[in-house]
């Protein structure tokens, strides 16, 4: 067994109020992936913080090479070999590619006392080549797709092999949650080439992919490490087992609840179309029905779904809402007309952060707590302690502020905010991003009661699996056109193979 | 927690010991009397700072505030002696337009309000200048008792200024706190994204939060004129620098989507006490606008949590 290069010794970390890190050790040997695994909330970004210099340790100690050292900025940690591609991107929209993996180290191309574009752009190049990202280096980072954006991230951080001589870790912090297949084949691929020169320390929801790439894996919970098993031998299920501790439930997508839709069609679309985005789509959406919809990065679903909540609008075809023909000017027009959305990104449109949870849930329906002018609070906190108690939201009351709460609770806090609006139709775009596995289940579980109450549903899944466990029908997209539709009853689900096929 | 507490009662704290410090110089300043004047004196500066609130609340700026108040004095002035009490209502009339005109070139045409309310600024300043003929307009004693008494009056022995400053205390409170609108513009300043995708239309609280703005700032300058038996296009110069101080020494976050009309109340106190308490240590009154600088420069600095301020533009 070779030596660890990366040793973290017994730290532990606090927050206002939590203890995010209790006595964790780990290790990792050199040309090593190790997977780091565990719930939101576990505490696996915390230890990659700290190991990054974000955050000190208030116990502990960091060892590479086996010699004690001090972390103590992002910085210091790229010098002393350790590299992070954040969860959040931290890519600059404004700079270039080749000034964005170079960010911070200008200093290496400055010729004459000016910056060399060309020597940079050229460096920038060869980084790149890693990453089989095919762009020019000049080209402003806001044009890039942000699957494109995080290959740049990863390249930022490869780029520190070229730039030191020891043994490098690199920190990969959910890579993939925004990556399609295609793309994650080819990051995991680059992450095998490293080995001989770097470890790597990989974090993901994606258990299967964690199994796939790692040698070893470390599983947390509650700020603790639980287990830590080799890959090989291991299972998913055992994997889920650790991190929640308790069995899974056998019946991951609550197939046995998937209703059978009714005959009304509540939404109706023909031929929409959205220059550059997608074109001629049209399917017909039915009580109690969940339409998933699947397509990889750039197959248009994104443009669709925002489209279908008013969020964008498109430039030809018709959407019709109970038979009648609507035009959705805006958000405001789609929720008057019975649609609400579900945001991938939850924090930015999902919620407003310093909302008690009540306020949020009463935000698209306002008006009608407040019939007169006057807001009735006792009316609106009766209205949230009732669904807090049907969706078994965690929350210490009505009025804790939403950001405080967990990911998987802020997202039903979502939901909720959507059933008290009384929406006939609920376009969820990836409504299980970033939120741990026992919340995800009861997502699932939420949309079948929600089905069960005549809700007609729009689901851009976060992955295929889901897709196809959750869906009744599976619309896949392709370029922008559909190119194939599934039915999808409890009983006989299409694989995943038969719609990868469509996908690309 | 700590924090947040601390910084809801600062501003008071802050006020007492401004008080309990100036009364230590002068016995007489804690006399019923003095006190009511002191009030009084704050009034003009809390109604401008009042609809100033729900702007910042929402993130945004009203740079066009002390324009607005110079320009309903003139409109007030110059029509009192011709329609009466009907000048008055035209003078707010005139504030909320300003406001109005202030929010649709934001909104519709996607400017930032700092541009948008400092070029609306320079238009009613010149309005004002128009509308006065340049000069300075008296408002004859007899108008005044006739009409603006409920301002320069007295009522159970506590001057009319000081009632309309209660009312308007009360009511924006009210607005702020149990109205959908005022929810909503807490909503706008702290996620506005989030507002929006709820299906809210931003640009009418947007919208409103402006008229209110130059509603109140145009109430300020009647109630100024009022004060002094004149309206003048360049009456409340000066005046702008004092009540954003006031707004956020009160503890309403620069950032928006924290703060409320009593915060300001306290606030326009502070800057008042801060006034007199300077001109007992003897500054002058042409270096005071340093020290309501400095003033709005510290509360900023104590309001917001600058370490989760990234960057700062």
């Amino acid at each position: 067994m070779t030596a660890p290069v990366l040793e973290v010794r017994a730290i532990s970390k606090s927050f206002p109020g939590v203890k995010a890190l209790d006595n964790v050790s780990f290790e990792i040997r050199k040309g090593e992936v190790v997977g780091l695994i565990g719930e939101n909330g576990a505490g696996k970004s915390t230890l990659l913080k700290i190991l990054n210099g974000v955050y000190q340790a208030d116990e502990g100690a960091i060892l590479i090479d086996g010699q004690q050292v001090t972390v103590d900025s992002p910085r210091h940690a790229f010098d002393s070999g350790i590299a992070m591609v954040f969860q959040e991107q931290s890519v600059l929209n404004t700079l270039t590619v080749a000034e964005n993996i170079f960010l911070g180290r200008e200093q290496e191309f400055v010729r004459f006392g000016l910056i060399s574009r060309r020597a940079m752009n050229a460096a920038a190049r060869k980084e790149l080549a890693k990453v089989h990202l095919d762009t020019d280096p000049a080209t402003p980072c806001a044009r890039l797709t942000f699957a494109q954006r995080q290959m740049v991230e990863i390249a930022k951080a490869l780029s520190l092999d070229t730039r030191i001589d020891k043994h490098i870790t690199i920190l990969l912090d959910e890579p993939t949650s925004v990556l399609e297949s295609r793309e994650v084949d080819l990051l995991f691929s680059i992450v095998r080439d490293l080995r001989d020169r770097a470890s790597v320390v990989f974090i993901s929801h994606r258990l299967e992919e964690v199994l796939e790439l790692c040698d070893r894996i470390y599983v947390m919970r509650d700020g603790k490490i639980v287990a830590e098993t080799p890959a090989k031998g291991t299972t998913v299920k055992e994997l889920h087992t650790h991190m929640v501790g308790r069995q899974l439930h056998h019946e991951y997508y609550r197939e046995s609840r998937q209703a059978k839709p009714g005959d009304t069609v509540v939404l109706e679309a023909k031929g929409l179309a959205r220059h550059g985005a997608f074109s001629d789509v049209s399917f017909a959406l039915r009580k109690g029905e969940v339409l998933g919809v699947a397509g990889v990065i750039g197959s248009g679903r994104e443009d669709l779904a925002r489209c279908l909540a008013g969020h964008l609008s498109p430039d030809a075809g018709t959407l019709s809402l109970k038979g009648k023909p609507v035009r959705l000017r805006g958000p405001g027009d789609a929720v008057s007309n019975g649609i609400g959305l579900v945001p991938a990104e939850r924090k930015v449109e999902g919620l407003v952060g310093p909302f008690s949870v009540s306020e949020n849930m009463t935000l698209p329906a306002l008006s009608r707590f407040a019939p007169s002018g006057v807001i009735r609070f006792a009316e609106e906190n009766e209205t949230a302690r009732g669904w807090i108690k049907r969706l078994n939201i965690k929350t210490p009351s009505t009025e804790t502020m939403v950001g405080s709460l967990s990911g998987g609770n802020q997202q039903k806090v979502v939901l909720a905010k959507w059933r008290v609006a009384g929406v006939d139709v609920l376009i969820l775009d990836h409504p299980t991003r970033g939120i741990d596995v026992g919340a995800k289940e009861d997502v699932y579980e939420l949309i079948r009661d929600m089905t069960a109450d005549g809700l007609a549903i729009v689901l851009l899944g976060d992955t295929l699996d889901e897709v196809i466990g959750v869906s009744s029908r599976i619309l896949v997209m392709r370029d922008g056109k559909v190119q194939a539709q599934f039915d999808a009853p409890a009983a006989a689900k299409p694989t995943q193979v038969e719609i990868v096929g469509h996908m690309v | 927690m700590n924090r947040f507490d601390l910084q809801t009662w600062l501003p008071a704290i802050v006020l007492g010991v401004l008080v309990a410090a100036i009364s230590v110089y002068d016995r007489g300043f804690l006399a019923p009397s003095n006190l009511i004047t002191i009030t009084g004196d704050t009034m003009t500066l809390f109604l401008m700072a009042s609809g100033l609130t729900f702007v910042i609340m929402l993130g945004s700026i009203d740079l066009s505030v002390q324009a607005i108040a110079s320009m309903a004095s003139c409109i007030m002035a110059v029509y009192i002696s011709r329609y009466g009490i009907v000048a008055v209502p035209f003078a707010l009339l005139g504030g909320a337009l300003a406001g109005a005109f202030s929010a649709i070139v934001s909104t519709r045409m996607r400017i930032p309000t700092f541009i948008s309310t400092l070029a609306v600024s320079g238009v009613v300043l010149s309005f004002g200048y128009w509308f006065s003929d340049t000069r300075s307009v008296n408002i004859p004693a007899a108008d005044r008792d006739m009409w603006l008494f409920w301002i320069t009056g007295s009522f159970a022995g506590i001057p009319g200024e000081i009632w309309v400053g209660l009312v308007a205390l009360l009511v924006l409170s009210a607005l702020l706190q149990l109205s959908p609108f005022g929810r909503l513009v807490r909503g706008v300043g702290a996620q506005e994204q989030a507002v929006v995708a709820s299906g809210i239309n931003v640009d009418r609280v947007k919208f409103f939060a402006y008229v209110l703005s130059g509603f109140m700032a145009a109430l300020a300058g009647v109630v100024m004129g009022a004060r002094l038996g004149s309206g003048s296009p360049t009456l409340a110069n000066e005046f702008l620098l004092p009540a954003i101080a006031a707004v956020v020494v009160g503890g309403t976050a620069i950032t928006g989507g924290v703060g409320s009309v009593w915060r300001t109340f306290i606030g326009a106190l502070i800057i008042q006490v801060v006034r007199i308490g300077m001109t007992f240590v003897g500054i002058s009154v042409f270096a005071q606008q340093i020290v309501f600088g400095a003033l709005l420069v510290a509360a900023v600095a104590i309001t917001m949590d600058r370490s989760k301020v990234l960057v700062v533009k």
